[in-house]
């Protein structure tokens, strides 16, 4: 009976890991393999040359200047972003507070993560155009004296690339911290309570840290995602990054050769290698220092909180 | 004391209504803004911002057609690549997810850890090398190579092993055994059909993933006539109508309508079904 149940097991799992050695595993080694060559789309020769795409990475600071872009607005974007999800989930989950409508906020709030990002970028686009309603606006009332040329500025290049971000994954993120939020047992923060705990107290000590796991999981995907970000800087200016390359990430990088003339996709694979093993290291590390500790660590403590609780309760 | 406590809580939510209120303009308005300048002319774009909608659409819609620009057929292909990779995702994630619940076999544990460090992993940055893999197989510009990847989508599976570990019922596989179903018809007959609902949040997400993807189509295929939605914005943005801002707001509109038609219908499940992922509690 048992035999027969071990087999079955595999079976169900069979087209998903064909799935994914195909369609998974052979791209990341094709990718790996191809980094290593001078493979152009346009010729049909290839030849090893070992480290050369590497090296010429590092020789000029295009690479790095891409992989700062990208580490950059990412971060500038996720701090706004997990910092409106723990207020909001705050402001949401607050009994004295009590807000009325919690549903519609939150369906609202949530909204702006289906919206097409392609779309969401041409949108800012247009009306940060030169001949676009934001100029005019401002001139007509007088903030500008003459239209301006947003785009030629770095930092607001950037900025709107770091603004649509946020925009887009806020309320994603609340809704993820506040599932994590209302799972926390109350006596804890009645116990809190009654011991004269502030609320900044009550939040810092007992919210945070059973909220570790989840902030975990959402700074891991949140960074995978960020890494991998294209559409938005790639809409937004020419598709090169522009102004000045500040708005030019790496999977952009990537892209451009990739898309070259000749079809670089050996210069083009040691890019994805590159952010690929920094950005797994990066994820997959954190995720598992962070993990490990909360395993052994949070699970007693909330038993421990618990316990202290009760015997406070009582006495 | 005690109306201190009280004022000092309508001044707070008096605030807190207040921020909440912001946000929900900073949400909305571009958004707003979106679909009314596509009933709108260039010159009353040009003329400033309005926040309520005109008359011009079909104009619009048929100076878009008229430059060679089929939003209709962008359209269709979108759905079509949309509803493929979501089936696709959705059955094989569930038979995926069944397999690792309801069954026991070596490895059980190191699979479950594997889909969760997949999901974790950058996989987009392995285009070059899918690409060139893609092309050798003959598989560039068709949509294959963009749904048959999702036989594998470690996030559905993710998500699809969450949701069936509160939902296997042991009895009714029991029940099915004994009547002599085989265990892949135990699947399909008694499963599927008790996890639609799940399948159903999936799905959404699966579809607006889909719909929204830029980078993956716009590597993958080439011919015109098969660009998706996001690949046609790209192209509006193009000399040729830089200047008709009426029609590139009706583009972007005629993709993000349907998106919002989706949500209000079932933003209950969709907001609820977020979470279901990433909390295991």
């Amino acid at each position: 009976m048992k035999l027969a149940k071990i087999p079955t097991g595999y079976l169900f799992l069979t087209p998903f890991i064909i799935g994914f050695l195909f369609f998974g595993l052979y791209p990341v080694l094709n990718t790996i393999g191809l980094s290593f060559t001078d493979t152009t789309l346009m010729s049909k020769s290839s030849h090893f040359i070992g480290l050369d795409n590497f090296k010429r990475l590092f020789a000029d600071d295009v690479f790095l200047k891409a992989v700062g872009n990208t580490w950059l607005i990412w971060i500038l974007n996720f701090i706004p972003q997990i910092g409106f999800a723990l207020l909001l989930s705050v402001i949401f989950t607050n009994a004295r507070l009590n807000i009325k409508a919690q549903g519609v906020w939150r369906a609202v709030f949530y909204l702006p993560n289906l919206m097409m990002p392609a779309a969401v970028t041409a949108l800012f686009a247009a009306i940060f155009n030169y001949y676009g309603p934001a100029n005019q606006i401002l001139v007509r009332s007088g903030f500008l004296s003459e239209a301006m040329r947003f785009f030629d500025s770095v930092w607001i290049a950037r900025g709107m690339v770091v603004f649509i971000n946020w925009w887009t994954w806020f309320g994603q993120t609340m809704i993820i911290v506040m599932a994590g939020m209302t799972s926390i047992p109350l006596p804890l923060y009645e116990a809190a309570m009654v011991d004269g705990a502030s609320a900044w107290q009550m939040f810092t000590r007992i919210t945070l840290p059973l909220l570790k796991p989840i902030l975990v999981f959402i700074f891991v995907t949140a960074l995978t995602g960020g890494m991998q970000m294209f559409d938005i800087p790639y809409l937004l200016t020419d598709g090169r990054g522009a102004p000045q390359s500040s708005i030019q990430t790496s999977n952009i990088l990537m892209f451009l050769k990739f898309n070259s003339s000749k079809g670089h996709i050996g210069a083009a694979s040691s890019v994805g290698v590159l952010v690929f093993i920094t950005t797994t290291v990066c994820a997959l590390g954190i995720f598992y220092i962070l993990r490990d500790k909360d395993m052994d660590a949070a699970k007693p403590t909330k038993k421990s909180l618990f316990k202290k609780t009760a015997a406070r309760a009582q006495s | 004391m005690i109306n201190n406590y009280k004022s000092g809580t309508y001044v707070l939510r008096f605030f807190t209504y207040i921020l909440l209120f912001v946000l929900l303009l900073i949400v909305i308005v571009p958004i707003w803004l979106l679909i009314v300048n596509a009933t709108r002319s260039t010159t009353e774009i040009q003329q400033g911002i309005s926040l309520f909608p005109s008359t011009h659409m079909l104009e619009n819609y048929s100076f878009l057609g008229g430059r060679g620009l089929n939003l209709g057929q962008g359209f269709m292909n979108s759905l079509f690549l949309a509803v493929s990779s979501t089936l696709v995702s959705v059955y094989f994630a569930l038979l995926t997810a069944y397999g690792v619940v309801v069954y026991n076999f070596p490895g059980k544990k190191l699979f479950s850890n594997f889909i969760v460090v997949l999901v974790m992993i950058p996989m987009q940055l392995s285009i070059i090398g899918f690409y060139q893999y893609m092309s050798k197989l003959g598989l560039t510009d068709n949509y294959a190579a963009l749904i048959l990847p999702q036989i594998a989508s470690a996030g559905a599976v993710f998500f699809a092993k969450q949701y069936l570990e509160s939902l296997v019922i042991w009895d009714l596989i029991d029940a099915g055994r004994i009547d002599g179903a085989s265990e892949l018809r135990i699947f399909h007959t008694i499963m599927l059909p008790i996890a639609v609902p799940g399948a159903a949040t999936m799905g959404i997400f699966a579809f607006v993933g889909s719909w929204n993807n830029f980078f993956g189509p716009f590597i993958m295929i080439s011919s015109i006539e098969k660009y998706t939605l996001p690949m046609l914005i790209q192209t509006l943005r193009g000399d040729v109508y830089r200047t008709e801002y009426g029609a590139i707001y009706l583009g972007l509109a005629i993709t993000v309508v349907p998106i919002i038609i989706l949500y209000t219908i079932f933003s209950r499940f969709i907001v609820s079904g977020i979470a279901m992922g990433a909390v295991k509690e």
